[in-house]
């Protein structure tokens, strides 16, 4: 039992008193710099900046390292120490808040709603109001400001990993199909799970958004979540209870494997597909080389098809961004080395490692983008730049977005799991919702 | 008088002199201090800390706003507390279990035969296995495609595979049977150490009046186990109303479609740390505080008022 309180305590600490400081105070001034990649002026002298990354050690430890040397090269005086948080990222960010550390520089998701969750906390700097305007237009503006809150960003984008379909061909061609047959739409996924089922046996391996059900809808279902002036949910339209009909159905005909479809966690289903028991699996190119490492044989019969699109027509972004601390001590440092490792230069370089995708246009004004790639984890590149400029965040901020997301989690599961009426759960948790806002 | 119970008072009279002084009723304290200091630091202050949070909106990374009795209101009316609730009482079934699995065992290896050290090595394997690896092996073996439905299918008991851990009535059963398999072991091993307490005599006396094996541990084994019973009951009773680590790992910190296999410790983590409701997940705890305090007095009380009737 004491374990157990001890470990609510633990992450419930005295709370940091400073309250936000603005980057507009006055800021003391360094000596100006006159190299090329020095975008931010009057960075502070002698500023130590901390900075976290999200589950990107060890693997790119010499290309953050590399970046890390090469901006302080760039702002002599400034020290940045470094360091990878992975699984526990969120809980470790949480704690560092509640206990004064938070770091001056963090790697935050987007789509997971971490940037708009310390954002609406008051936690992060506005970077529409304090990022030169001419840094904020390195960047695809869709990408900019996708975790806006009251009208804007908290966060400058980074990479971006583009959803694409792996595919089993083997798979597929005992079902009599090719990678050409693949679905282009959320809509045609049922069929094509149906054909391949009828005919090996296996099951689909989609994964439902356990943890942001709301985008799942509006993007894939081309559902308004909310109505326009935000005062109320509107997730049990007939558009709404349609997308739910499709996976009840699936669900129903037992075409997709139900260990991969509710989990929160993304390497059930690419596990799955690792083994060789799964036709297909939507995730980004950058994880192929898990395919490669574990299962060698299924990696020469890799297929990649464009991810079917949802009934929305948008394709969700899925950047990660790099945030600043709102009340650092040194505003215009941390500033500098967000605005550093997000620069076309910077993430060129990252893309040239790893298939990950920049969020600045520049970046793709290099042959690496154009060039035809000769692996199968790079084959996305050509398609990038069309892709990230198609990406468009229409998700409504969703108020108490965690809780409301348990709300049509149970929803979901009772209309999945225990035969309950789409329409009557998507109604019971609208009004149940609507009492969080 | 016994040997001890003389020397006793005739030490305690040698050493009153010596602790007469200035100051010194405070020597012990002093010596107290430093574990007083740390169970203040990681036991009082969390306690305290918690009880505070209970009443108020906490959500770790802004400043609690006291909201009274809301958190405590609120768990009345929770129906996802109360299932949880109910299967951490269900999960007490594993108790029983494991208590007559751990002392057949105990008594199946206490024994002086060849390898016995081997195999009282190897059942006590899983005690020291660590519980997240434990469960991910399991995840492995109730997966889809999984040993367990390989051997299911196979055998023509199954026409299909059945993707166990997505079963609302599975998830439950699957954890406790983890439980009981990863904790037999453990406990065999105390009631082992009361089986080699138990006189050979008592054995002896009983096979003269003609007891069969299993009356001899029926009416001598099981009388001499009483203390490790009753110490193994309690403590396994109190971590089966604590589990967590089991249903975190089986349901991939889900808790299992709607939500089948949610402990009150589960529930707790998942408001503090993925809803980030800090402030209910510390009513939570105090109500699971009260709870286990409560549910050890009483089970202790009718242990001992029992097998003092039938002393």
């Amino acid at each position: 039992m004491l374990v157990v309180l001890a470990l609510v305590a633990a992450a419930c600490g005295a709370q940091g008193a400073s309250p936000s400081a603005s980057a507009s105070n006055a800021l003391p001034s360094s000596s100006a710099s006159t190299n090329p990649e020095a975008v931010i002026s009057d960075v502070e002298a002698g500023a130590h900046l901390t900075f976290w990354t999200f589950y990107l050690s060890p693997t790119f430890d010499d290309y953050i390292q590399s970046t890390i040397d090469r901006f302080e090269a760039t702002y002599p005086g400034v020290t940045v120490d470094w360091e990878d948080h992975q699984a526990t990222f969120l809980d470790d960010y949480r704690n560092a808040i509640n206990s004064g550390t938070q770091p001056d520089v963090a790697n935050l998701s987007n789509n997971a709603g971490w940037v708009r969750e310390f954002a609406e906390a008051g936690k992060l700097l506005n970077m529409s109001e304090n990022l030169p305007q001419e840094v904020i237009d390195t960047y695809y503006p869709n990408l900019f400001m996708d975790s806006v809150v009251d009208g804007s960003s908290f966060q400058v984008p980074w990479y971006q990993a583009i959803p694409v379909e792996i595919v089993n061909t083997q798979i597929l061609k005992d079902a009599d199909l090719t990678v050409d047959d693949f679905p282009t739409s959320f809509d045609g996924l049922p069929d094509f799970c149906q054909k391949i089922k009828d005919a090996t046996g296996k099951l689909c391996d989609i994964r439902l958004s356990v943890t942001d059900y709301l985008a799942q809808m509006t993007y894939e279902g081309g559902v308004d979540v909310m109505n326009e002036d935000g005062s109320a949910f509107t997730f049990d339209s007939a558009e709404a209870v349609d997308w739910l009909q499709t996976y009840v159905d699936m669900v129903k005909n037992d075409l997709v494997d139900r260990s991969a479809l509710t989990t929160e966690d993304d390497r059930v289903g690419l596990d799955l597909f690792n083994s060789g028991e799964a036709p297909f699996y939507q995730t980004g190119p950058q994880l192929i080389r898990e395919t490669k490492d574990k299962n060698p044989d299924l990696y020469e019969q890799l297929a990649i098809a464009p991810f079917p699109i949802g009934r929305s027509g948008v394709i969700q972004p899925t950047s990660q961004g790099i945030a600043v601390k709102a009340d650092t001590e040194f505003p215009r440092a941390a500033m500098a080395l967000a605005a550093f490792f997000t620069s076309a230069k910077s993430q060129l370089e990252f893309s040239k490692i790893v298939a990950v995708y920049p969020s600045t246009p520049a970046a793709y004004e290099d042959a690496f983008f154009t060039e035809t790639p000769e692996l199968i984890e790079d084959s996305a590149r050509p398609l990038a730049q069309g892709l990230i400029e198609k990406e468009q965040n229409i998700l409504p901020t969703i108020p108490n977005a965690a809780d409301v997301n348990d709300v049509v989690r149970k929803a979901v599961e009772k209309a999945l799991f225990d035969g309950a009426d789409p329409q009557q759960v998507l109604s019971d948790a609208v009004a149940q919702a609507n009492k969080l806002l | 008088m016994t040997a001890l119970g003389r020397l006793l008072p005739l030490g305690r009279g040698r050493l009153a002199p010596r602790s007469r002084g200035i100051g010194s009723g405070w020597v012990p304290y002093l010596f107290l201090a430093p574990s007083l200091v740390l169970v203040a630091i990681f036991v009082v202050y969390p306690i305290a800390s918690v009880v505070y949070y209970s009443f108020t909106d906490f959500d770790i990374i802004t400043p609690a706003q006291w909201v009274g009795l809301d958190n405590y209101q609120r768990l009345f009316g929770d129906p996802t507390f109360w299932k949880a609730l109910t299967n951490s009482v269900i999960y007490l079934v594993a108790t029983p279990i494991l208590i007559v699995l751990s002392i057949s065992l105990a008594i199946v290896v206490n024994r002086q035969l060849r390898g016995i050290h081997i195999f009282r090595a190897l059942y006590y394997v899983p005690a020291v296995s660590g519980s997240i690896a434990i469960g991910i092996s399991w995840r492995w073996l109730f997966d889809r495609n999984g040993f367990i439905n390989s051997l299911l299918v196979s055998a023509g008991i199954l026409d299909k595979p059945i993707s166990w851990l997505t079963e609302p009535d599975a998830i439950l059963p699957i954890a406790i049977m983890l439980t009981v398999w990863a904790g037999v072991g453990y406990y065999a091993v105390i009631f082992l150490a009361g089986l080699q307490n138990v006189p050979e005599e008592l054995y002896d006396a009983a096979e003269i009046d003609g007891a069969n094996a299993f009356q001899k541990h029926w009416h001598v084994s099981l009388p001499a186990l009483r203390p490790q019973i009753l110490f193994v009951a309690v403590i396994s009773s109190l971590a089966a109303l604590k589990v967590f680590d089991e249903i975190y790992v089986l349901t991939n910190r889900t808790g299992g479609v709607l939500d089948s296999g949610v402990t009150v410790v589960f529930y707790l983590w998942k408001q503090a740390f993925v809803l980030s409701n800090a402030g209910y997940a510390s009513a939570i705890a105090i109500a699971l505080l009260v709870l286990t305090l409560t549910f050890s007095v009483v089970y202790v009380r009718v242990l001992e008022r029992r097998w003092e009737g039938t002393a």
